[in-house]
């Protein structure tokens, strides 16, 4: 098993579904959370791939029925995803408790080591 | 205070000053009657960057990037409501025309765009104080609780204002172009005030964060230069109005000292004023010199302009300053003009001099129950050496005071009082 693990970290940002999409802040508020994004990503430049933010428009299939909106029925939702390639997973989880929501008590992020069975 | 930190790649306040020129620039191709679904696509656009260019990195045109997005969110909010907005034009016409002109962002029609959304502001038809509320919000893109923090007001009554003006504007959907100087002229008084309130909020208010009300009197020069370099700005009163803001900011930082205790004018480290800021302002108060229009703007930089120019505070031309006093009394009445021209024929004749003038006064009663009407006259008196009225009114003073650092300035000035000998007891107890 060890053999076949990816050194790479899928991270699910995760938000309570009632703040989601997040409430509008104030352009001044706006900016300080870009600056915050942008210093978190060129700090961990080298292991950090960017990944992309998740839409609200979406289906959810279930034994064959699909019904519309990821959050319909959940507390939390997937709001956006990114990999870390990096050394260990404390290594990973200590990048993701320094990004601007890791310390948010509505957001939570799963860190999951990538299985490398692709190849 | 996040924002202080400067944003790389970012100027300083640019979300909060986009917000402004796309409100501004949607509102005039939308009409002012749908100024709200234009900020709340503004809002979405700039939600978006935050999300998307920490990733991606900045894109080329910026301004272009976020015009489209809140473009398509106008547009789009348009086509839901189009069943209920009976004023709704052909939207796809208007999807058309608004999406071919890629020079939106010709810098001077932004410009135009927010020096009319200004002019908007200034509609008659809204409320003074909502006037203020609505320009700080679409203009320069606060938020209810910035202003609230800002204005001092509660969260709830700047939201009422804020309504006040946007209902006002609903039934506007002709607001005069920028083309019609002629109409926009007599919005012109209301404009330099809501600038001057603006200014004045930062400068003198009670709000105890020196960066949260330099932040307003930047906003209010801001707005101030962009009127002057329009021709419907080109009135002397404009540029008296700069003058005035500019001496002022130049003594900003120099009013407290290292603690952020208050400090008079004659304790102040003349040293430490801006003295490029002062030139501007000069230049400014020559610009304001043509014409035959004398304003309040004119006559409070005038004075502005004596004490800048003053080498120290015992050299200033207090005689030139109680005539200016007396200018300013002559366009814009106010017993606080007569206060301040005692204290300048106090330093300029004694204090003997200043009391006679307020004793005279025919003081209206909220005068006399205003602190800084007790804070001159128990100064003045200390300095003619009564010091048991003095102290009377500087305790008086001491009382009615709205913020601690006028407290403690005035605490001071109690303690120098009890402190210096009292010549009228001496007196007494010398004949008794």
């Amino acid at each position: 098993m060890s053999t076949t693990k990816s050194n790479k970290f899928l991270c699910l940002f995760r938000f309570a579904a009632a703040g989601w999409p997040a409430k509008p802040s104030s352009p001044q508020e706006m900016q300080a959370q870009y600056a915050a994004w942008k210093a978190w990503m060129t700090k961990f430049e080298k292991e950090l791939i960017p990944g992309d933010g998740l839409t609200p428009a979406g289906a959810v299939v279930k034994g064959g029925n699909v019904t519309d909106g990821p959050y319909i029925e959940s507390k939390e939702v997937v709001a956006s995803y990114s990999l870390i390639e990096t050394t260990s997973l404390e290594r990973a989880v200590e990048i993701i408790k320094a990004c601007p929501v890791g310390m948010d008590p509505n957001a939570s992020i799963e860190i999951r080591q990538l299985g490398g069975y692709g190849g | 205070m996040a924002d202080i930190e400067p944003t790389p790649g970012l100027p300083e306040h640019y979300f909060r000053h986009e917000f402004g020129r796309l409100v501004s620039v949607l509102s005039r191709r939308f009409g002012v009657h749908r100024v709200e679904l234009c900020e709340d696509a503004v809002q979405t656009a700039l939600l978006r960057a935050v999300q998307s260019w920490p990733q991606r990195g900045l894109p080329d045109d910026r301004s272009a990037w976020l015009y489209r997005v809140a473009l398509n969110e106008v547009l789009g909010g348009l086509r839901r409501g189009k069943r209920t907005d009976t004023s709704a034009d052909d939207i796809d016409e208007l999807a058309a025309e608004t999406g071919t002109e890629e020079g939106v962002f010709m810098e001077n029609e932004v410009k135009d765009d927010q020096l009319r959304m200004l002019f908007v502001s200034a509609n008659p038809e809204i409320p003074r104080e909502s006037q203020i509320v609505f320009a700080l919000k679409i203009l320069c893109g606060f938020s209810v609780e910035e202003i609230a923090l800002r204005l001092l007001q509660g969260r709830e009554a700047v939201y009422k204002r804020l309504q006040r003006a946007r209902s006002a504007l609903r039934d506007c959907i002709a607001e005069p172009e920028l083309a019609d100087v002629g109409q926009l002229a007599s919005r012109l008084p209301a404009v330099l005030e809501i600038l001057y309130l603006l200014f004045t909020e930062g400068y003198s208010s009670a709000q105890p964060d020196r960066l949260i009300r330099h932040e307003l009197c930047e906003e209010a020069i801001r707005l101030g230069k962009l009127l002057e370099e329009h021709p419907v700005g080109a009135a002397p009163e404009v540029a008296a109005l700069l003058a005035l803001m500019y001496l002022d900011t130049a003594r900003f930082e120099s009013r407290v000292d290292g603690t952020g205790g208050l400090l008079l004018l004659e304790q102040q480290d003349r040293s430490l004023w801006d003295r490029e800021l002062i030139q501007i302002g000069i230049s400014y108060l020559h610009g304001a010199a043509r014409g035959e229009r004398f304003t309040r703007y004119h006559a409070e930089a005038a004075i502005a302009a004596e004490h800048c120019l003053a080498p120290t505070y015992k050299e200033t031309r207090w005689a030139e300053i109680a005539r200016l006093y007396q200018m300013l009394d002559s366009v814009s009445p106010s017993p606080i003009n007569t206060l301040n021209r005692a204290i300048a024929i106090a330093e300029w004749q004694g204090p003997a001099a200043g009391l006679a003038l307020l004793e005279a006064l025919k003081a209206p009663s909220w005068l006399l129950g205003y602190y800084l009407w007790d804070a001159t006259l128990g100064e003045l008196y200390r300095r003619s050496g009564d010091s048991e009225r003095a102290t009377v009114h500087l305790t008086r003073a001491l009382d009615a005071a709205p913020t601690d650092a006028e407290k403690a300035l005035l605490r001071r000035q109690l303690e120098a009082c009890s402190a210096c000998p009292d010549r009228t007891a001496n007196v007494q107890r010398l004949h008794g």
